[in-house]
């Protein structure tokens, strides 16, 4: 340990101030573009609708570590001779400082990396994550940002990604499936429901009628309990679709007489 | 001669159809689908940057046509001979084997003239020996149960020849609004009509091919108009019986833009791009290359103050205009804003070729208020028009290649004439 640091004592012996203040000129300059990078794109990409808003949100955090990578490849020469044992001893101090003092954190910075390697979520995916649900706003170095449907913004460590279960909507796509249900009393003829709720999700203006839509049914203590399920023009119109589906499909039933289960039913069974 | 997109050269190029499988984008160019993907995001870009533009204006100096010199020399084509040229198209679609049903269904992109040709079909009766077309036209009620629909074309005389002019009016988005066509539909499928002619608009077809996925009815369309076809059919607009062909240069450099029929001139001439460059924005439909058309010539100052008399006098002359370059036209551009309500209300105009507000505000669910607010801006945009007569708002064909893009950016389905 001791033969490492005075490794490093020789090594950064040679540092001059000219090469300190040409190295931080740079790290700053990488700063401030990384910075530009996560104003600008998302704000750019806010405008866009579809494919190309996903893409360009999905390019953040891929051009924060590139420039990163380069910014560390110019200036490590600037600094230090890049020889085989120099590096070993940079990194090798580098490993021992982050695995003990900053163990969590650099937990969440490589699984940052393998965040961007293996893409669980991108920005502009809607996933949920220990009972959080929202979309994800941005990918930092530690940690996503999603912001829930209540306008909230909720951090999650890139290190959950380890042990806890992620379920994405639309998985970079813009296509996320919806689910409106409605729960009707036994005794109507069930084929007619479910060509009734397809008609109704067909004619929604939010459906993007390409995509499958699907009606399921299935028997509960109280009755019946269909569920409605097609995909939004885009992720984001998800709560106004459902909301659509689910106001458009009442008026429907209720038009063809059709028993709905009550509240009260739902809530504590038949037998109440 | 037959093209890429499978369809004879000869004769008139409007009313010619292909099966739809082989409709193709006329004229690729990646360098003008590259400026045009650039030029709509940057539209994208200006939203709440720019304020909101005022209706389209000309960018040059030059006049342009007056209203006489526009029947002259861009008039609105013969819908008869249209008609004329689809049944005969029909009958060779028949004879190939590409058409096997008794009913013709044709999907045609807004603006191909195919409504207006149909409409012309009763008028043809007699004239080939054949049995007299009966238009069908839609019930006044349109949201109506399935009996109703089933008493509905029960009514209606389907044994001897019927035409439906455009099956978009029989239909609302709506969960009664879909009986008609769905009746229908199944009556063609089974084979339990006379011999017909139904034609749909392509975003109209684009619902139903989803709604019902097994309704193959094998439809043809027209062939896309490429550039040599558009320069045929501008020549022919403007001179039908060749007496005064019409000669149309460049306003900057003076090239020539349609084709010519003297085989001694024509390979001396320089010609201009314009009419392929015309192709790729109006993507091959007649209708938007021929609003385009008659926006970009322009006269020059001193044939403005001709007249009628003093053209019928130079008889035997060319018809000489000039053509303004495509970008310095100043075409209408979309809103600059993100409102599902404009999308809503403009994919409503395209899935019914045209509906009145009552019709709007039961098909999108918007308010009285807001599709008012909606319908206002875009006509100040010259994006839709409300027809005088039916009072239906419709697409202006200036706005259609705009509409579909932001449409198909803002993940609404588009029609299935795709090939970007």
């Amino acid at each position: 340990m001791e033969g490492t640091f005075s490794g490093l004592n020789d090594l950064f012996s040679t540092v001059t101030s000219q090469a300190m203040l040409k190295a931080a000129l740079l790290i700053a300059a990488a700063t401030l573009l990384i910075f530009l990078i996560q104003k600008v794109v998302p704000s750019i990409a806010n405008r866009l609708g579809g494919k190309p808003r996903l893409f360009l949100l999905a390019s953040v955090p891929l051009l924060r570590l590139l420039i990163i990578v380069v910014t560390i490849i110019v200036v490590i020469p600037i600094l230090i001779e890049p020889s085989f044992e120099n590096m070993v001893a940079i990194f090798g101090t580098l490993g021992l400082a982050l695995g003990f003092a900053f163990k969590d954190y650099a937990n969440s910075l490589i699984a940052g990396i393998v965040t961007l390697y293996e893409m669980p979520y991108r920005p502009g995916d809607w996933i949920e994550v220990n009972g959080k649900y929202g979309e994800v706003r941005s990918i930092g170095t530690r940690a996503a940002e999603i912001v829930t449907p209540d306008d909230s913004v909720v951090l999650i460590p890139h290190s959950t990604l380890w042990s806890a279960l992620i379920a994405n909507g639309n998985d970079g796509s813009d296509n996320l499936m919806c689910v409106a249900q409605f729960h009707l009393q036994p005794g109507h003829d069930i084929r007619r429901v479910m060509a009734l709720l397809r008609d109704v999700a067909f004619t929604s203006p939010y459906t993007k009628t390409t995509q499958p839509i699907v009606v399921v049914v299935a028997q509960q203590p109280w009755g019946m309990t269909y569920r409605l399920k097609a995909y939004p023009l885009e992720p984001r119109d998800q709560f106004q679709f459902i909301s659509d589906l689910t106001a458009r499909g009442m008026e429907t039933l209720q038009e063809h007489a059709l028993p709905l289960t009550p509240p009260a039913f739902l809530l504590a069974g038949p037998d109440q | 001669m037959q093209d890429e997109n499978d369809a004879t050269r000869a004769g008139l190029p409007l009313g010619q159809l292909i099966a739809m499988e082989q409709w193709q984008v006329p004229e690729r160019s990646v360098q003008r689908t590259v400026k045009g993907a650039i030029r709509h995001l940057m539209v994208q870009l200006r939203q709440e940057i720019a304020p909101e533009g005022e209706p389209f204006q000309s960018l040059d100096g030059l006049p342009p046509l007056s209203r006489w010199q526009q029947q002259r020399i861009a008039p609105y084509p013969d819908y008869r001979a249209q008609a004329q040229t689809l049944l005969t198209s029909l009958q060779t679609l028949r004879t190939r084997g590409t058409l096997d049903r008794e009913v013709a269904l044709i999907v045609a992109p807004p603006f191909s003239g195919l409504r207006q040709s149909l409409c012309q079909l009763p008028t043809l009766a007699g004239e080939d020996g054949t049995q007299p077309w009966r238009l069908l036209q839609p019930p006044d009620e349109l949201c109506i149960s399935a009996e109703r629909a089933r008493r509905w074309w029960d009514e209606q005389d389907l044994s001897q020849p019927w035409v439906v002019a455009e099956l978009a009016d029989f239909w609302l988005r709506h969960p009664t609004g879909l009986a008609l066509i769905t009746e229908l539909l199944r009556r063609i499928a089974a084979d339990e009509t006379g011999p017909g002619i139904v034609s749909c608009s392509s975003w109209c077809w684009q619902f139903w091919a989803s709604y019902l996925p097994d309704a193959h009815l094998g439809p043809v369309t027209p062939a896309p108009l490429d550039a040599q076809r558009l320069g045929q059919w501008f020549s022919h607009l403007a001179s039908p019986r060749g007496e005064r062909p019409l000669v149309a240069r460049m306003a900057e450099d003076g090239s020539y833009v349609l084709p010519s029929e003297d085989p001694v001139d024509a390979p001396h001439r320089k010609h201009a791009g314009f009419l392929r460059d015309l192709a790729i924005a109006a993507r091959g439909n007649p209708g938007v290359a021929l609003a385009i058309w008659q926006h970009a010539l322009r006269a020059r100052p001193e044939e403005d103050t001709e007249t009628e008399e003093q053209a019928t006098a130079a008889e035997g002359k060319h018809q000489e205009c000039w053509v303004v370059r495509m970008d310095q036209l100043s075409l209408p551009t979309m809103l600059q804003t993100y409102d599902r309500t404009i999308g809503f209300v403009l994919h409503a105009l395209l899935l019914h070729d045209g509906l009145d507000e009552a019709a709007l505000e039961k098909v999108t669910g918007a308010g009285a208020a807001p599709l008012q607010l909606a319908l206002a801006r875009l006509a100040r945009a010259d994006i839709i028009r409300k027809g005088k007569r039916s009072h239906h708002w419709r697409v202006t064909p200036l706005g259609y290649p705009t509409v579909r893009r932001h449409l198909q950016s803002w993940g609404y389905p588009v029609d299935p004439f795709q090939g970007e």
